[in-house]
C-alpha cells in the first residue's frame, strides 16, 4: 500500500473515482433515496405505485412490450445473420450496411417516419385507403412493436453474425464425419455455441425497449408505459412529483440492471473456447428460394432505409401547418430551419462536440488506468463506469435534475448539464473501445520504450496513445453520432433556448408540424452522416471493428 | 561492465519469489538464465531491467546501484520475446527512438542508426514499418534498437523462441557476433538448453527462484550438481543406486544398481548409502552379448535418426536406459538383440540423491 501512495497513477485513479462519484453515483443515489420518501411526510413512491393500478399496468405493459419486441427482433435479425454468414445471395453487400444505418438513425426520426407513412394522416395509409384497404390504427401496440423491432433487430443481427462468424466450421464437419446429418450437425454443434450470443443480444434488446423514450412517447397512443409515465411525472407542470418520478426511474433501473446481470451471467457461462475459428465459406444460393430470401432481406433493408428517405422527402415538401402537400416541392422548410432559427443546430453541434471530446479523453485515461495501471481503486472505477448501462436516458435526466437543481452545484438551466448527460450516457461505450484496443497493444511495447530511456508518462503519450488513435477516432465518431441524436435525457434536463435538434424535432412532431420536423431531421442526418463518411472514406477508420 | 546481484529479493504481494540471490557477471560475458517456465528467470531479468520492484538487495551496474532506479534511468538495452517493435514507426524511427530520448544530435543519430542497420544488413529496409518485415528481420531490428544506445547491459528475454529452427541458428550467430563486437555484458533468458549451451560464457540453471547451479556450459553439462540440472541440460539416464562406502571428491565409487554393479566418479564427496547416477545416453557403448564384461541388456526400442541411432535397453531388474550411438555401424543392433553395455567410469557420475 505504501508503494501505491507514491504512484502518480494511484492519485489519478482516485481523482477519476471522485469525479465519477460526484457526477454519476451521486445522481443515481439521489434517485433511489428520493423514491423512499419525501421530506414532509409525503408517502413513499413505492406506496403510490402499489395503490395505483395505472402504474402497475405501465410496468406490466413495458415488460410485455419488451418481450414482444425482443421476439420479433430475433425473428428478423437471427435468420438474416445466418443467411449473411453462411450464404451469398443477390444484394448481400447492401445488407452489410444495415447495422450502420439502423444504429445511426435517430429514433425520433424513425418515429416521425412511421407517423408520416402510417399515422392517422399518413401517406401510405391514405394510398391504401384509396385502394380500399383500411389499416388498424398505428398508435399503440401495432406501431410500437413494428417500429421498435425494425430498429432493434440490428442488435440481434450484429450479435448473432459475430457469433456465427467466430464459430469454427470444422466442428460441424467433425460432427458430420461422425455420421450426423447436416441439419443435425448444425442443431447439435453450432446452435449451443451460438446460443449464448443470441440470448445476450435478446436481453440487450429488452433493456433498450424498457428505456426507449422517443418511440414510446410518439407512437404509444393511450398505452401506459414506464418510460412515458416517468417522463410525464418529471416534466408535468401541474403535477410534477419528485417522489413518483424517482420511484418510476428506480423501477426502470432495477429492471435493466437485473437484465444486465442475467446477460453477464449467460455470457460468462456460455463462453466456450473455440480453439480455431475457421469460418465456413459462404455458399451461393440459387433459384426461386434464393430470390425469395433475397427479397425478404431486401424488404428489411428498405424499411431500415425508409426514415432517411422520408425525412429527405418531407424536408422538401410544401406544407400548410400540419398538412403536407406531397408532390409539391419547396426549399422553404430548410431555409427556415437554417437561417431563421438555426439555434438548435448550433446547440447540438456545440454540446455534442464538447461531450465527444470529454467522453473520449475520459475513456482513454480510464481505459489506460483499468487495463494497464491496476491498483486498489481501479476495480471500483470499472464497476462505476458500467452504471450508465443500467440508466435509461429518462432516469439519468431525473437523477441529474435531483442532484444539481439547487445546492452546492446548481447546473440546471446550463449547457453543462446537457453535456454531462451526453458524456455519462456514452462513457461505457467509449471506454469499451479504449480498453479493447489497449488489450491489443502488447505491454512489451511500452516496456521497450521505457527500457530505451523514455519515462512512463511520456511513453504513454509517445507510444501508447498513437496506437490508440484509430480506435479512439472510431469511438469518437460513434459518440458523436449518438450524442447528436440523444433525446431522452436531454429533454428532461434542457431549459428554454437550449433546444437541440432532436428536442426541436420532438416538439414539432407533438405540434404536428411534420415538414419543419423533417427539415430539422434532414440537418440532423447530415450532421450524423458527414463525419461517418469522412471517417470511413477519407481516414479509412473501421467503425465497427471493436463492436463485433 | 561488471554486473553484480547481491542478496536480491523480489516479492509478488507478500510472497517472495526470489530471495537472497547473489551472482557476479564478468564484463563483456554472456550470462544465461536457464530453467523451465515459472522458475523465476524472467522475473529476475525484469527485476534487473526495472519492471519488477525489488524488495531487498542490490543490483550493481559497475559501481552504480540501480535497484531503486526507475527502468528508464538504468541505461539498459532490452530485447523482448515478441520484439516489441513500435508498429506505427519505421525501422529507422524504431532504432533511433532511444537515441532521440537521450537527446543525441539528429546528425549523429542518423549516422549511428544507419551504421547499425547496415551492420545487420537492414540498410535498405530503414523506411519500412515492422509489419512489412520477416520474423528474422524484426528480430535484428529489435537487437540493434537495444544496442545502438550503447547500454550498460543487454537483457534478452527468450529472443529466439518465435523463430523457426533454421532462422534461430542464424540469429544466434548474429547475436553472438554483435555482442562480442560491442563487448556488452549480456543477460540471456531461455528455456532452451541447446541455445544456452551454444551462446553462453556461463549458465545459471534456475529452479523455484534460486540458482541450482552456476557454471560454464561444459561444467553444467559434464558435472551437473543435481538430478534436476542433469535432467534439464541434455538427455540423461538418472539411476538410483547405493554405494557401500563413503567416496571423497573426485574419487571413484562402486555403485550397486538394479541392473548390476558399475564404477562411478564422485565430483563431490558422498557418504555411504543411496546415491544417484547420471549417465548421458551418448556415453554408453554397446557391444554384442559376450563381447565384454559390461552389464547385460536387451534392445527394447530402436529409433534410426540418420547420424545416430537411439536405443532403449532393458536391463535386469526392469531398469531401462537410453543409449545413443553414432559413428560407424551405429544402427547395427535390432530390437530383441542382447547386448553388453560398457560404461566409462569417468563419464558415470554419482551425485547425492
Amino acid at each position: 500500500m505504501r508503494q501505491e501512495l507514491r504512484s502518480v497513477w494511484f492519485w489519478i485513479s482516485l481523482a477519476v473515482l471522485a469525479l465519477l462519484c460526484v457526477f454519476l453515483v451521486y445522481p443515481v443515489a439521489r434517485i433511489f433515496l428520493a423514491s423512499i420518501g419525501g421530506p414532509a411526510g409525503a408517502g413513499s413512491g413505492w406506496s403510490i405505485i402499489a395503490s395505483d393500478i395505472r402504474y402497475q399496468r405501465a410496468i406490466a405493459n413495458t415488460l410485455l412490450l419488451g418481450g414482444a419486441v425482443t421476439t420479433v427482433s430475433l425473428a428478423i435479425g437471427v435468420p438474416l445473420a445466418y443467411l449473411t454468414a453462411r450464404h451469398d445471395y443477390p444484394g448481400k453487400s447492401v445488407v452489410s450496411i444495415l447495422p450502420l444505418v439502423t444504429l445511426v438513425t435517430p429514433e425520433v426520426i424513425v418515429a416521425q417516419t412511421w407517423l408520416m407513412m402510417l399515422g392517422n394522416n399518413g401517406l401510405l395509409r391514405r394510398w391504401l385507403l384509396e385502394a380500399g384497404l383500411e389499416l388498424p390504427s398505428f398508435y399503440g401496440w401495432f406501431g410500437l412493436v413494428t417500429s421498435m423491432s425494425f430498429i432493434y433487430y440490428a442488435y440481434a443481427y450484429i450479435g448473432t453474425l459475430a457469433a456465427i462468424r467466430g464459430f469454427d466450421a470444422q466442428l460441424e464437419e467433425a460432427a458430420r464425419s461422425l455420421g450426423a446429418s447436416p441439419l443435425r450437425a448444425r442443431l447439435q454443434v453450432m446452435v449451443p455455441v451460438v446460443l449464448p450470443a443470441i440470448l445476450a443480444s435478446a436481453l440487450l434488446v429488452f433493456t433498450l425497449v424498457v428505456g426507449n423514450f422517443a418511440l414510446s412517447m410518439i407512437l404509444g397512443g393511450g398505452i401506459d408505459l414506464l418510460s412515458v409515465k416517468t417522463y410525464q411525472a418529471a416534466v408535468s407542470e401541474t403535477s410534477s412529483n419528485p417522489v413518483l418520478q424517482s420511484t418510476l426511474a428506480s423501477v426502470s433501473i432495477s429492471i435493466v440492471m437485473s437484465m444486465l446481470f442475467l446477460q453477464r451471467w449467460i455470457v460468462s457461462r456460455g463462453r466456450f473456447e473455440v480453439v480455431q475459428g475457421r469460418g465456413a465459406a459462404p455458399t451461393r444460393l440459387r433459384g426461386p428460394g434464393a430470390l425469395a430470401l433475397a427479397s425478404a432481406a431486401g424488404i428489411v433493408v428498405a424499411i431500415s432505409l425508409l426514415p432517411i428517405a422520408s425525412v429527405v422527402a418531407g424536408a422538401f415538401t410544401l406544407s400548410r401547418g400540419p398538412v403536407m402537400r406531397w408532390g409539391q416541392w419547396t426549399t422553404a422548410n430548410l431555409e427556415r430551419v437554417l437561417s431563421r432559427s438555426p439555434e438548435p443546430l448550433w446547440n447540438t453541434l456545440s454540446y455534442a462536440g464538447a461531450a465527444t471530446a470529454i467522453a473520449i479523453l475520459l475513456s482513454a485515461i480510464i481505459g489506460y488506468l483499468v487495463v494497464r495501471r491496476r491498483n486498489p481503486v481501479t476495480p471500483l472505477i470499472d464497476y462505476v463506469t458500467a452504471l450508465p448501462l443500467a440508466l435509461s436516458g429518462t432516469a439519468l435526466g431525473i437523477g441529474l435534475i435531483h442532484a444539481f437543481n439547487v445546492g452546492w452545484l446548481p447546473l440546471t438551466g446550463t449547457a453543462a448539464i446537457i453535456v454531462l448527460a451526453y458524456v455519462i450516457r456514452r462513457l461505457p461505450f467509449g471506454l469499451r473501445s479504449a480498453s479493447s484496443t489497449l488489450y491489443n497493444i502488447p505491454r512489451s511495447i511500452e516496456e521497450a520504450s521505457i527500457s530505451l530511456g523514455v519515462p512512463p508518462g511520456r511513453t504513454f503519450l509517445r507510444v501508447v496513445l498513437p496506437l490508440m488513435v484509430p480506435a479512439l477516432a472510431a469511438a469518437a465518431v460513434l459518440t458523436w453520432t449518438t450524442t447528436v441524436a440523444e433525446l431522452s435525457a436531454s429533454i428532461i434536463v434542457y431549459s428554454g433556448g437550449r433546444e437541440t435538434i432532436p428536442i426541436q424535432v420532438f416538439k414539432l412532431i407533438e405540434g404536428g408540424l411534420m415538414a419543419q420536423a423533417s427539415a430539422y431531421g434532414l440537418v440532423l442526418v447530415a450532421v450524423i452522416l458527414v463525419p461517418i463518411v469522412v471517417a470511413t472514406r477519407v481516414f479509412r477508420i473501421d467503425l465497427f471493428s471493436s463492436r463485433a | 561492465m561488471r554486473i553484480g546481484i547481491e542478496d536480491l529479493a523480489v516479492a509478488y504481494d507478500a510472497r517472495r519469489v526470489i530471495d537472497g540471490l547473489s551472482v557476479a557477471i564478468e564484463p563483456g560475458s554472456v550470462f544465461t538464465l536457464l530453467g523451465p517456465s515459472g522458475c523465476g528467470k524472467t522475473t529476475l531479468l525484469r527485476a534487473i531491467a526495472g519492471f519488477v520492484p525489488v524488495a531487498a538487495g542490490r543490483i550493481l551496474f559497475g559501481e552504480r546501484d540501480v535497484a531503486r532506479l526507475p527502468a528508464h534511468r538504468r541505461n539498459i538495452g532490452m530485447v523482448f520475446q515478441d520484439y516489441a517493435l513500435f508498429p506505427d514507426k519505421t525501422v529507422f524511427d524504431n532504432v533511433a527512438y532511444g537515441l532521440r530520448a537521450r537527446n543525441v544530435a539528429e546528425a549523429e543519430t542518423r549516422a549511428r542508426v544507419g551504421e547499425a542497420l547496415e551492420r545487420v544488413g537492414l540498410g535498405t529496409l530503414a523506411d519500412r514499418v515492422p509489419a512489412a518485415l520477416s520474423g528474422g528481420q524484426r528480430q535484428r531490428v529489435a537487437l540493434v534498437r537495444a544496442l545502438v544506445i550503447r547500454p550498460d547491459v543487454l537483457l534478452m528475454d527468450e529472443p529466439l523462441s518465435n523463430l523457426d529452427t533454421k532462422l534461430r541458428h542464424q540469429v544466434r550467430e548474429t547475436i553472438g557476433e554483435l555482442q562480442r563486437e560491442a563487448g556488452i555484458t549480456t543477460l540471456f533468458v531461455t528455456h532452451d538448453q541447446e541455445e544456452a549451451l551454444a551462446m553462453s560464457d556461463r549458465i545459471a540453471v534456475m529452479n523455484a527462484g534460486r540458482f541450482e547451479q552456476v557454471g560454464t556450459p561444459a561444467e553444467i553439462y559434464r558435472t551437473p550438481c543435481s538430478a534436476y540440472v542433469a535432467d534439464f541440460i541434455g538427455a540423461a539416464n538418472i539411476v538410483d543406486a547405493t554405494i557401500a562406502s563413503a567416496c571423497e571428491a573426485g574419487g571413484l565409487a562402486t555403485a550397486e544398481t538394479r541392473g548390476g554393479r558399475v564404477a562411478a566418479r564422485c565430483p563431490r564427496a558422498l557418504p555411504a548409502g543411496a546415491v544417484r547416477l547420471v549417465l548421458r545416453p551418448e556415453d554408453i557403448s554397446l557391444a554384442p552379448a559376450g563381447g565384454g564384461d559390461g552389464l547385460a541388456g536387451r534392445i527394447a526400442r530402436r529409433q534410426y535418426l540418420g547420424s545416430r541411432t537411439s536405443y532403449a535397453i532393458e536391463l535386469a531388474g526392469g531398469l531401462r536406459l537410453s543409449v545413443d550411438r553414432s559413428g560407424e555401424g551405429h544402427d547395427r543392433f535390432a530390437i530383441g538383440d542382447t547386448v553388453a553395455l560398457l560404461l566409462d567410469p569417468a563419464r558415470c557420475l554419482a551425485i547425492a540423491p
